[in-house]
């Protein structure tokens, strides 16, 4: 087993944890972390099929997700405190109305 | 196989599992926090110098504080843990991530062991130590090949602030 197998196999945990956290919890800003989770797998997993294979675009490719996630972050926090302003809570059931 | 990157993957992973069955919000801001630094840390180790600093510095730094700021500014407690409440749901899920996990990991060692022909890039360890390192490789190759996509990041940023300045302020007068 390899460094390379290991950092597969991790990202691949860390993608499922991820997966489950935005499958079973009901806060927003849970579900928000388990996509900055899945992300960072991604990552992982880019990183290091890139340096395995000689390349650079993998790394490249990272830089630029990281940055989408923090803009994503940025938005989705936003869209969550207008949520505790107009619901009195984050929980995803709690939103079930359009109007304002 | 290094001794440290096992040891980073081991606590990036209890850390993972603690943070899917954390009640407090907090407490799982705070293991995402340690997957980030651990996962970091693993960049350095393999040699991605440039790509461990953005790590720890836009996600461990920024986003998180952001997160944690945000858990603290809605006054979250501990709540219900409410999968529990739900076991078919509970059970559903583990399913399905212990099904996802098994593809991955099966594809990923069919991968390694069946020894397909890989086409390697130019970029070996060798050639991007002469050429002056890690963070000057991937630098001029931002700069120069993936011009264009850099600016364009940097306009999705500039939207992002905006918009989270108008999603966050209070209503229109």
């Amino acid at each position: 087993m390899t460094n390379e197998i290991l950092l597969q196999l991790l990202a691949a945990f860390l993608f499922t944890m991820g997966m489950l956290v935005v499958l079973m919890r009901r806060d927003t800003i849970m579900i928000l972390m388990g996509i900055e989770l899945l992300l960072n797998a991604a990552n992982l997993s880019m990183v290091a099929f890139s340096k395995a294979n000689h390349m650079i675009d993998g790394q490249l490719q990272v830089f630029f997700v990281i940055t989408i996630a923090a803009a994503e972050s940025a938005i989705g926090l936003s869209i969550l405190v207008n949520l505790y302003r107009n619901f009195g809570s984050i929980k995803t059931q709690s939103a079930t109305t359009l109007k304002g | 196989m290094s001794p440290v990157l096992v040891i980073l993957a081991a606590i990036s992973a209890i850390l993972a599992i603690t943070m899917l069955f954390a009640k407090n919000p907090i407490t799982s801001a705070m293991c995402l926090l340690g997957v980030l630094i651990m996962t970091a840390g693993m960049y350095g180790m393999i040699g991605e110098h440039l790509v461990a600093t953005i790590q720890l510095v836009v996600y461990a730094g920024a986003i998180m504080v952001l997160f944690i700021f945000s858990i603290m500014l809605l006054n979250l407690n501990t709540e219900e843990t409410d999968y529990k409440d739900k076991p078919m749901v509970f059970a559903g899920a583990l399913a399905l991530g212990v099904a996802a996990f098994a593809g991955i990991g099966t594809a990923i060692w069919n991968h390694f062991q069946a020894g397909e022909v890989v086409t390697k890039g130019q970029f070996s360890a060798e050639v991007v130590k002469n050429l002056g390192g890690n963070t000057k490789v991937l630098s001029h190759s931002l700069f120069t090949q993936y011009f264009v996509s850099f600016e364009v990041i940097s306009l999705a940023l500039l939207v992002a602030v905006v918009g989270a300045v108008v999603l966050a302020k209070r209503k229109f007068d």
